[in-house]
């Protein structure tokens, strides 16, 4: 199915009217993971804003249409993991095992178990939505959180400005682990984003699949709401966030960027990156340029 | 029936086997390892048709429990003391879940001082999370208890996870005889796993564990709280319906051991109420009226037993194989002092807490004399005495 038909055509899992913020990239995606996959589904969300923004719900109502639960912070990958082991066990392989979880729960306190389920190759889609920061608890710094940024435990000061260190490239890290299927996904390129997931979905019935969706946060990095889908690519253009993917070993980068624009023009688009220094925008280029060229030598 | 010569950690392991599981996880710690070991090889030899996941923590280890459980398995794991420390964020979860995972506690010394040997201190620490706990004496009782323990937490009555605790390497790696029940006689014994509230199916999709305001979180606490107490009767009747199957009964939540006509009396708990049975006969051949509780449920916990089978005990102690930070007190003392208060027995007998064995020291027939002598001396005293330490020459004091 094309998948402008997929988009206009499949239910919405998702109440209409959950609580995130305007404009909030992390809405996008959940929405439309959702309804790609369906409602055959086990979905799961950690504690952080896809869960908060009333997904998971408040006293006796909730935000979707398929069992939902809301994992700890450090366990998403082992909780789903013990799900994902039952359905198997009971025959029903096809039932959906889908986590969406912040780059905070996946990238740094639920790490372990997230390495942990796809050593052991465990069959599920696991999905991180990554705003880079940890914005639920107030816009804290994470370890995708790129460098400059200014976050509430980085701020602005007269001895630092921003966080000092480049950003973990978990995606590259997930690779590594020989999974069945990695990519990175941005939601201003709908069409790659829907093949991803449908790509994602597939191969969680096989073994473990890894999704890290860029979702700009209009809140937490001081852009106007109508702005996410620019950010997000701009985001792209700069290289910041390749659009790639891994499967059975071959790299594949699925949206080309054959100009680049320099990340202080992407770094211009918001306030996260107001007072940034020369030296800092130069380290940062410098590192994005690195990262650039281990893509294109893994995607020759 | 077949009676095999094993240690506390195979017992618990061909418990759990007996009881059919659909999955395990778990990571190892001395001194549970084995537990897992052995379930490991069962499943490799075709033995146990369960699923096994090889987790890299103990936080993951109890948290994939949870996922498979929350989708309808009977689920299984073990640990010991720092392991039981890193899961206790899932381990709280699964219990306010109401999920009825089994977890034995191979019981070990809490860090630091670095220390592998055994102490209740593990198990102890964590018995305000909400499971079941059952303490027990030998390695026949770690497999009999495992298999009732799956009927007790899955009851429909009661949903709760369970800790099966048994003092590490004193049970855990001492073989002794252990009979092994048929399986078809655990069967019949043991329905299989069903699900009740919480679940994760498209078929029949809800949302477990939305954000709860206060007043509902307090029902909930108040239906935990009610399924506890049912407990305290479910237990008794498990422990009959468990004996008319297989020939053994433990006595309940605490089992008297020469409490007819005791005059004084020692409460203890874990691997030591052996050793305290043969010092509780050697007194009693010297013409002393003595007798031995032995507590077996620390949650919930049995304060109308244990009020009961001590009355008209004139003096008595509690032997804790941990302490409470708090008091200069074991915590079963702290627990079983407030469990008489207000009671004839507070206002007329004298009793106190005895703490040892920590970090592997043995807890000898020697010193269970001696402390029964210490107690017998207390006969014409009433109220709460100093906390007594066991160490060679009673002498250890907190100043
Ligand atoms: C063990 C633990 N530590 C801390 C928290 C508090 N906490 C809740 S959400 C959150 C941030 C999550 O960040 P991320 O995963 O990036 O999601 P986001 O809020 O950005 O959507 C934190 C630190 C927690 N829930 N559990
Ligand atoms: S803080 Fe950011 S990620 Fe969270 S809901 Fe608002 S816009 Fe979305
Ligand atoms: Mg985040």
């Amino acid at each position: 199915m094309n998948y402008l038909d997929v988009l206009s055509t499949k239910p919405d899992m998702l109440s209409p009217g959950i609580s995130t913020c305007g404009g909030c990239a992390m809405e996008i995606a959940l929405r439309r993971v959702l309804q790609i996959a369906g409602p055959n589904t086990v979905f799961s969300i950690p504690p952080g804003c896809a869960a908060g923004a009333g997904t998971m719900g408040w006293n006796f109502t909730n935000g979707v249409r398929i069992p939902v639960h809301i994992s700890l912070l450090p366990n998403m990958g082992s909780m789903m993991t013990g799900v994902s082991q039952m359905y198997q066990r009971r025959g029903r392989e096809e039932v959906n095992i889908i986590a969406f979880a912040g780059d905070g729960a996946s990238a740094d306190c639920g790490f372990q178990a997230l390495s942990g389920a796809a050593e052991r190759g465990e069959r599920m889609l696991y999905i991180c939505y990554d705003n880079e920061g940890y914005m639920n608890t107030g816009f804290q710094r994470s370890s995708t959180t790129t460098m400059g940024s200014l976050t509430s435990t980085t701020p602005a000061g007269s001895v630092t400005h921003g966080k000092a260190q480049a950003q973990k490239q978990l995606a590259f890290i997930m690779a590594m682990h020989r999974v069945e299927y990695v990519a990175t996904l941005s939601p201003a390129y709908m069409k790659d984003f829907v093949d991803k997931v449908e790509k994602g979905l597939a191969a969680s019935k096989r073994g473990f699949a890894f999704l890290h969706v860029y979702t700009p946060c209009p809140t937490g990095w001081h852009f106007a709401q109508d702005m996410a889908i620019q950010v997000a690519r701009a985001g792209v253009k700069a290289n910041i966030t390749p659009l790639f993917e891994v499967e059975g070993g071959v790299w594949r980068q699925t949206v080309k960027n054959s100009r680049p624009i320099p990340v202080a023009e992407y770094a211009k688009l918001m306030k996260k990156y107001e007072g940034i220094d020369e030296e800092t925008l130069a380290r940062w280029q410098k590192s994005v340029d690195a990262d650039a060229d281990t893509l294109a030598r893994l995607t020759k | 029936m077949k009676a095999l010569a094993i240690t506390g950690n195979i017992s618990a392991a061909l418990g759990c086997s007996l009881a059919r599981p659909d999955l395990i996880a778990a990571y190892p710690i001395t001194p549970q390892s084995s537990v897992v070991e052995h379930l490991a090889l069962l499943i490799a030899e075709g033995k146990l048709d369960s699923r096994i996941v090889h987790v890299e923590s103990e936080h993951s280890a109890m948290s994939v429990l949870s996922g498979a459980s929350l989708a309808g398995g009977r689920t299984f794991t073990a640990t010991s003391s720092q392991g039981l420390a890193l899961m206790y964020e899932p381990y709280f979860r699964v219990s306010t879940l109401r999920l009825p995972v089994i977890m034995p506690i191979a019981c070990r010394e809490m860090t630091s001082p670095s220390s592998i040997w055994c102490g209740q201190q593990d198990a102890m620490s964590v018995r305000e999370a909400g499971w079941i706990q059952v303490y027990v004496e030998n390695n026949q009782e770690i497999l009999d208890m495992v298999i009732q323990g799956y009927k007790l937490a899955e009851d429909p009555d009661i949903l709760l996870p369970m800790n099966i605790c048994y003092d590490g390497f004193y049970l855990s790696h001492l073989v002794e005889r252990v009979e092994l029940p048929e399986q078809s006689q655990v069967d019949s014994f043991l329905p299989p796993f069903k699900q009740y509230d919480a679940k994760l199916d498209p078929d029949d999709p809800m949302a477990v564990d939305p954000l709860t305001e206060g007043s509902i979180l307090m029902q909930y606490r108040m239906s935990h709280l009610a399924a506890m107490k049912r407990a305290l009767t479910r237990v008794e009747e498990i422990d009959r319906e468990y004996a008319q199957v297989f020939g053994r009964s433990y006595g309940g939540l605490v089992e008297g051991y020469r409490m007819e006509d005791a005059e004084i009396a020692l409460v203890t708990i874990g691997s030591m109420t052996g050793t305290a049975r043969e010092a509780i006969d050697q007194a009693r051949s010297n013409g002393v009226r003595a007798g031995l509780v032995k507590v077996r449920f620390m949650r919930p916990f049995p304060a109308e037993a244990l009020r009961n089978i001590l009355a008209g005990v004139k003096a008595w102690a509690v032997v804790d194989r941990s302490v409470s930070f708090g008091w200069n007190c074991g915590p079963l003392f702290v627990e079983t002092e407030a469990a008489i208060c207000g009671s004839d027995l507070a206002r007329n007998s004298s009793y106190f807490s005895a703490i040892g064995g920590l970090g592997g020291t043995d807890i000898t027939l020697d010193l269970l004399l001696g402390l029964l002598k210490k107690v017998t001396g207390n006969k014409r005293q009433n109220g709460k005495m100093e906390t007594v330490w066991l160490d060679e020459n009673f002498l250890g004091r907190v100043e």
